[in-house]
This record gives C-alpha cells, sequence and structure tokens, in this order.
C-alpha cells in the first residue's frame, strides 16, 4: 500500500464503522426486538388471501393477460429513447447545423418502424 | 282515459279499478297480464317503476302483486294489481321492462311468488340457502332467534370486562 | 411470547408500558363503514373533529395493515361472516369499536335481518352508542380504547382471540359437513347461541 493510501485508512475503518452499526440497528430492529415482542399468532384463515372478506373467487392472481400490455411497453421503451436521444440534440442544433441531417436520418429510420407498427395494428388497443 | 282504450282492447281484462286522490288502480287477471301491459305499453306507459306484492293471509288468492307504470309523456301513472294464491306463477315482464329483472328477483326473494321466463330468478336480497320468505305474514319478525324473543336484556359490563382487563 | 425474563417485574412493566403506548399511540384503524356512521366518522377523521392527532390519520381498508376494526354502521346477517373474515385475517395485536347502536345491539333493527350486535360474532372492545354518535363521542370512544390498551401486558393471553378462531374453525366444519353456505351456518351458530341463552359464538 503506498504511503498516499495509507493516509485513507480512518476512512475505510469509519466505513467498516458505518455499516457495522447499521447492520446492527437493522438486525436488532427487524430480527431481535419483534421476535421477543410481536404477537405470534398464526392461524389457517389469518392466512388466506384477502378478497374483502368473501371466499375466493379464482385459484390466484396468476392468469393470462393479452400481449397489448407488452406491446404498449415495448413502444414506449424504444420512442422513449429515441426522446432521450433528441435532448441533446435540440440543445446545440442551432450552433451546429451540419447535425440536422444525421439526426433527420435517425429519425427517418424510426419513422419507418412507427408506420409499420400503425399499420400492422400495434397502436389498435380494442383489438 | 287509457283505461278506456284497454276496455276497447280488451274487454273483460281488467276486473275491477279504483282511484284514490288522483291514482287509478286496475286489477287485472294474472293470465291476461302480458296482453294488457303490452297494450298500455303503446298508449305510452314505458316505463316500470316497480313490483312489488301485498300478503294478505286471510283472502283465498292470498298475494297481490303490484305494477306501476308511469307514462313519461304525460306524466301520467298507472297501477296494475295482479291477485294470485300461493304457488302460482306469473310471467315476468323481463322482455318489455329491464327494471322488472331485480324487482320481481325481490319479490320471489321476499314473498316466493315464482315468475315464468324471468332469464334469472333467484334470492337477491337473502342470502342464496336462507329458509323461508321473509315478508309473508307468517314469517316472524325477529327471524325465529330466541335472542329477541326473550327480553334477554343482558348488560354488556360483564363482557366488556372479561376482554383482556 | 418469546424469551422475555418475566420474573423480573419493573423490567415487564417498563416495557409493557412502552409497547402499549407505541401502540395505543398509533392506532391504524380499518373503517368496517356499512351505514350511516361511516358518514359520521368521515367528519370524525376530517379537519373539525381530527382523529389523526390520536395518531389514528393511515386509514388502511385492509385488514392486514390495520389494527383497530372500527365497525361502522348496520350488520346485516348476510354480512356477518364477511365481518368475521376480516376479523380473522387482521394481524395481532388487534381491536375492535363498535361504533353506533346498529353494530353495538342491532340498534333500532329488531329483525330476521339484521344481527343484534357485532359483539355476537366478534370480540369487541369498545361500544359506542348513537345513532350515529358525535364525533365527539366517536373520539372519546377511541380514547377509551387507548385507555384499555394502556392497562394491557404483553404476557397476559388473549382469550377471546383464541375463542374467536376457535369459533371459526368451528364455523369451516359446519360449513363443510352440511354444505350450507358461511351465511346460514352462522346464521345457525348465532341462533343456537341464543337458545342456550348465550349471545355470542365466540
Amino acid at each position: 500500500m503506498t504511503p498516499a493510501a495509507v493516509s485513507f485508512l480512518p476512512i475505510l475503518l469509519l466505513f467498516l464503522l458505518a455499516l457495522g452499526v447499521g447492520a446492527a440497528i437493522l438486525v436488532i430492529s427487524g430480527w431481535v426486538l419483534p421476535g421477543l415482542l410481536k404477537p405470534n399468532n398464526p392461524q389457517k384463515t389469518k392466512l388466506t388471501p384477502y378478497e374483502c372478506g368473501v371466499p375466493l373467487r379464482q385459484d390466484g392472481a396468476r392468469h393470462r393477460y393479452s400481449v397489448k400490455f407488452y406491446l404498449v411497453a415495448m413502444l414506449f421503451i424504444l420512442f422513449d429513447v429515441e426522446a432521450a436521444f433528441l435532448l441533446p440534440w435540440a440543445v446545440q442544433f442551432k450552433t451546429h447545423l451540419g447535425t440536422f441531417w444525421a439526426m433527420l436520418s435517425f429519425v427517418a429510420t424510426l419513422l419507418v418502424g412507427y408506420i409499420y407498427a400503425w399499420g400492422k395494428g400495434a397502436l389498435d388497443w380494442e383489438r | 282515459m287509457v283505461i278506456e282504450q284497454i276496455e276497447a282492447q280488451l274487454p273483460g281484462a281488467i276486473l275491477d279499478r279504483h282511484d284514490f286522490r288522483g291514482d287509478t288502480t286496475i286489477v287485472v287477471d294474472g293470465a291476461r297480464l302480458l296482453e294488457v301491459v303490452d297494450c298500455i305499453f303503446r298508449e305510452g306507459f314505458q316505463m316500470l317503476l316497480d313490483v312489488t306484492a301485498v300478503d294478505l293471509e286471510t283472502r283465498e288468492l292470498r298475494f297481490d302483486v303490484v305494477y306501476h307504470l308511469l307514462n313519461l309523456v304525460s306524466q301520467d301513472r298507472l297501477r296494475i294489481k295482479v291477485q294470485v294464491g300461493e304457488g302460482v306463477a306469473l310471467p315476468s315482464l323481463t322482455s318489455r321492462f329491464k327494471s322488472a329483472n331485480w324487482s320481481e328477483r325481490e319479490v320471489f326473494d321476499l314473498f316466493g311468488i315464482p315468475f315464468t321466463d324471468h332469464p334469472g330468478l333467484e334470492r337477491l336480497l337473502m342470502w342464496p340457502d336462507f329458509p323461508g320468505h321473509p315478508l309473508r305474514k307468517d314469517y316472524p319478525l325477529d327471524g325465529g332467534d330466541p335472542f329477541c324473543n326473550q327480553d334477554i336484556g343482558a348488560s354488556y359490563a360483564p363482557l366488556a370486562r372479561s376482554l383482556n382487563a | 411470547m418469546g424469551a422475555i425474563d418475566l420474573d423480573d417485574a419493573v423490567l415487564t412493566t417498563r416495557l409493557d408500558a412502552v409497547i402499549n403506548w407505541g401502540r395505543k399511540n398509533s392506532l391504524w384503524p380499518m373503517p368496517f363503514g356499512t351505514a350511516c356512521c361511516a358518514i359520521e366518522f368521515m367528519s370524525v377523521m376530517a379537519s373539525r373533529y381530527d382523529m389523526s392527532r390520536f395518531g389514528a390519520e393511515a386509514m388502511r381498508f385492509s385488514p392486514r395493515q390495520s389494527d383497530m376494526l372500527m365497525i361502522l354502521g348496520t350488520i346485516t346477517n348476510k354480512q356477518a361472516p364477511v365481518l368475521r373474515q376480516i376479523y380473522a385475517q387482521m394481524a395481532e395485536p388487534k381491536w375492535v369499536v363498535a361504533v353506533g347502536v346498529c353494530a353495538s345491539s342491532g340498534g333500532m333493527y329488531r329483525t330476521y335481518a339484521t344481527l343484534q350486535g357485532a359483539d355476537r360474532v366478534i370480540p369487541v372492545d369498545v361500544y359506542v352508542p348513537g345513532c350515529p354518535p358525535r364525533p365527539e363521542t366517536m373520539l372519546y370512544g377511541v380514547m377509551e380504547l387507548q385507555k384499555k390498551i394502556s392497562r394491557e401486558s404483553l404476557s397476559a393471553r388473549k382469550e377471546h382471540i383464541e375463542r374467536f378462531y376457535a369459533s371459526m374453525a368451528r364455523q369451516e366444519e359446519l360449513q363443510e359437513a352440511k354444505g350450507l353456505s358461511s351465511q346460514q351456518v352462522v346464521r345457525e351458530m348465532v341462533v343456537a347461541a341464543g337458545e342456550q341463552g348465550g349471545q355470542q359464538i365466540w
């Protein structure tokens, strides 16, 4: 260890101390004290899933749902990232006019994809 | 006025009629109920406000099923009563008025009067396996609960102290 | 209840006091609102009669996340098994406040359809009379519950909760055995308890 690094040892010590104290606090307040003080009374009825007091109408929450949710999420990510790329260009395009055509080709590529998605009905929620 | 129309088109359908302070009530035979209702519908009484029943236990035809209709254009109201006996079914008006659906379920639940051609005749207010029909005159008001009969009037004080005092 | 050494009386008392102080000042209500008392409860939670100064601001409409079940309104016989299930699904420590006369005793409805008091199917800690009770009365009821909580002891068994779960087990057995709906089974249990001169099925 170089002499320069040695002078940072106290910081390492402080860091480990902070970690230790934090872990101790968490363990004591999360495990030790509740283990001693909490009322623990697991009952079969208590552990049933909550459905406003009436018996369950279905076997669980995992059932099939439409793919349109996935499509919307995916399209959102794509166009959101495109918007994120447009932002730095928007900041400096007045001073760097040459970037206009590069950006236009970028947007045009994505536009082709958008027209395809539109034509295929991915934006049609009702279907 | 609509009564004259009914008399003209369906002679003999109306068994009785009476008025009271502007209300008009006609008593109709159960067998001709649908024809009368269709006639009235054509005359403009196109809103069924309520279907209910009355239990007169000593009469031979025990129940009076009462229909209230409203003419939205002229704001006239009409009451139709049908006398039925125990266990006799009436035709359902659900095909003509959507509001008859639950009203007839309520009458079936509380009086036990069945309706034919009803899309889903089951109990509405009481739970599905409730025994009996509560609004009949021979059904006890407290449902046979001995706690209500005996004037127990128990004080809650001893119970309150027993919970984790 | 864990491995606390209860022989050290001074320590237990102090621990009791601290725990009870924490519990009574953070009573999260679960409003089981069915009728007019729920409207009165809304005014209690609003700014003039503020119940959040008692720590009860966090209204949780889920039994898992609350510790005070407030029965606000008439409980019908059809609703009774629902009330039992909600109470069963609450995590301990839990308390019940029956607000209004309908929840306390059936109120003005002495009929086939109304449960004559929620305490016939659930253990109740505090009864707040009134039809509906004034907001100040409801606040007084919560304060009485706070006093009751401060008298609790950590080591004491909560017998009423054990009896309640035993009655839930009996209810399920009867449902299986007779094939009836939960409402009919609870109604039969209530009527049977009435025949034996008692009131509660738990």
